[in-house]
């Protein structure tokens, strides 16, 4: 018993000096490594096309969190509107691939002729090119971000205002594309007759190949994101997050770094978007619907804001629940999911990230414990 | 020799109430000044003006021969203007290590900053100062546990890690014990060798120690200005301030 409180007196003693691994650059890497190695190693072990379809999808939501975690954990820039970036994403590549499967003969898609259209309206120009049509897909939530966030960030709108602000423009870009139904399909969407093509290779749904395309987006987001935020650029976001008016006053423009993070978020969640189409060969209007921006903030929220890694980690949890517990307890399942996160939010405000952290704080000190034990220490022993 | 800060005829009103009533001040360069006066006089509402975070209603400020009037926070600092605020402001989710590397802001541009890991010269910079304010050991705890004498001493540190012309101090010493308040006092007296300082003080004991003109504003304006035993014999002052302090 003695000996027990005199060693962990010791292990407190060294807390400082020894540090926590959670905290460590080398350690989170490798943690990183860890993951996507596990990730990778799926489809050798999976034969389940649609599972690895499935699987597929949760890479994009994977994404979607990633992108929340920079914004909002990183920069602190709560953004309710992430569906905007992914849902105008999603559709830039839905027209792409539905262009593709359009002839010279037969130049306009049937969502048109169907709603009394018939020429190619000049918002679909662009699309018909592979490569201009992704470009665009792309470009254009990004430049929407940076446009739309240098207006709001210039103006120092923050916090709750700057989150209603993204939530009303989604609500917007919704309306707009369910009421414009011979330019988007309305309601129903568009559904591209075939997956999508590039060069002389067809990316199937369904294929090992789907996977890989969305595993190697999320590896490269992940890597620049995580970069970005050991930078110096990310220390900086970090310390507007902490307190923007002290920043202004050591020379920083806010507002620049503001809208640079928001911009860098909404790029990822567009190409999360692309990749979304690419997996599930459909978009609608549900992909900017409410519920699933604020979806994204959950899994971020639930898995951990300031954690890249855990982010992604609670989006594939909370739909991995939805897919497999949601079939067992139907409308329950909502209760449940409600219920967690508000456990969650009141006990662990950092997710399941910070129940880690923890975690790994407490075993940081136990080997100090033993090494101070044993016999053939080279360090002295504290006398008794 | 002009000075190094030149304020003239500056105004601010807040709807009508008039808060700086036509002040003007000229700061030399290489001087430690300091601003004093009763509660309400302005003193924190010229720092503000000074720094950019309110406008003035009328009146010029320039620095270094540039008009910096109605500039940006970002745009002022970087021109070389550094301030301790009155509620010390630390990044108090950062660590110190990371509130001295955040300070250390010679290159401002996002998108430089994005492709920087390694700031040159910032760990020799962070332990120079840290050494001088003693924060040495506190380096990798978090801002928002320290003391709060320490937490004063951080955003000195912070300001000194910014290396500006002009450093604005706003009751730097609040907070401290005897020992601190020396410690402060000294470390004032060397900075001034390299640059130019303006204190905000009520302790007349650390003015008196430091300081090489003393300003008084009253209400506003520019009560009187000199060197502390001018100010101490004028009549004016020794009636709205010191005469305060003496009955107190």
């Amino acid at each position: 018993m003695n000996a027990k409180t005199s060693a962990k007196s010791v292990g407190t003693n060294s807390k400082t000096t020894m540090g926590n691994p959670y905290h460590n650059k080398t350690a989170q890497w490798i943690a990183y490594t860890l993951f996507f190695l596990a990730l990778a190693a799926i489809p050798f072990n999976v034969d389940d096309d649609f599972l690895l379809n499935q699987l597929a999808t949760y890479g994009v939501y994977g994404m979607l969190a990633l992108s929340i975690s920079l914004c909002w954990g990183f920069g602190g820039i709560l953004n309710l509107g992430q569906g905007i970036a992914f849902g105008l994403g999603a559709y830039g590549m839905a027209m792409t691939m539905q262009m593709q499967t359009q002839t010279a003969e037969n130049p306009v898609p049937p969502i048109m002729l169907n709603n009394g259209l018939d020429y190619l309206p000049f918002l679909w120009w662009p699309f018909q090119n592979t490569v201009s049509g992704l470009i665009f897909a792309v470009g254009i939530p990004t430049l929407f971000c940076a446009v739309f966030g240098r207006i709001m960030f210039k103006a120092r709108v923050s916090g709750a205002f700057f989150a209603i602000m993204t939530l009303a423009m989604l609500s917007a870009f919704y309306t707009i594309i369910l009421d414009q139904q011979a330019y988007t399909g309305g309601v129903n969407g568009i559904t591209p007759p075939s997956p999508l093509q590039l060069g002389s290779f067809q990316i199937d749904p369904y294929s090992p190949a789907a996977y890989w395309t969305v595993f190697f987006a999320l590896l490269i987001a992940t890597v620049i994101a995580k970069l970005i935020t050991q930078s110096s650029f990310g220390l900086v976001t970090q310390a507007i997050r902490d307190d923007a008016e002290r920043v202004r006053f050591l020379g920083y423009s806010v507002s620049s770094y503001e809208t640079t993070i928001y911009t860098i978020s909404g790029l990822i969640a567009a190409v999360a978007g692309c990749l979304w189409v690419m997996v599930v060969q459909y978009v609608s209007p549900a992909q900017l619907d409410v519920g699933l921006s604020i979806s994204m903030v959950i899994w971020a929220a639930i898995g951990g804001r300031m954690s890249l890694l855990w982010a992604i980690i609670g989006a594939f949890l909370i739909q991995g629940g939805q897919s497999y517990l949601g079939d067992a307890f139907l409308s329950t399942w909502l209760l449940i999911l409600g219920g967690f996160f508000i456990i969650v939010v009141r006990f662990l405000p950092n997710g399941l990230a910070s129940l880690v952290e923890a975690g790994l704080g407490m075993l940081a000190r136990k080997p100090k414990e033993t090494s101070f034990r044993e016999p053939s220490g080279v360090k002295p022993v504290p006398s008794e | 020799m002009a000075g190094l800060l030149e304020i003239s005829h500056l105004c601010k009103s807040f709807d009508t109430i008039k808060v700086i009533d036509d002040f003007s001040l000229e700061v030399t360069e290489g001087t430690l000044c300091c601003l004093v006066g009763p509660n309400g006089a302005g003193k924190t509402t010229t720092m503000d003006l000074i720094t950019g975070r309110i406008k003035p209603t009328s009146g010029k400020i320039t620095f270094a021969g540039e008009d910096i009037t109605g500039a940006d926070e970002h745009a002022i600092a970087r021109a070389g203007i550094g301030r301790k605020f009155q509620v010390p402001a630390v990044l108090r989710d950062l660590t110190v290590r990371e509130n001295l590397s955040v300070a250390y802001s010679r290159q401002t541009n996002p998108f430089w900053n994005l492709c920087r890991f390694k700031v040159p010269g910032l760990e020799q910079k962070i332990d120079e100062i840290s050494t001088l304010a003693d924060l040495t050991h506190r380096l990798g705890e978090k801002a928002g546990i320290l003391s709060h004498g320490e937490t004063q001493w951080l955003e000195i540190s912070m300001v000194l890690m910014q290396e500006p012309r002009l450093m604005l101090m706003d009751e730097p010493i609040a907070g401290m014990t005897e020992g601190e308040i020396e410690k402060t006092a000294r470390i004032f007296k060397d900075l001034r060798k390299s640059t130019t300082l303006i204190v905000v003080e009520h302790d007349m004991g650390f003015v008196r120690e430091i300081a090489d003109v003393v300003t008084v504003m009253h209400m506003g304006t520019l009560l009187a200005q000199g060197s502390l035993q001018e100010i101490e014999a004028d009549p004016r002052v020794r009636s709205v301030y010191l005469g305060e302090q003496e009955a107190a």
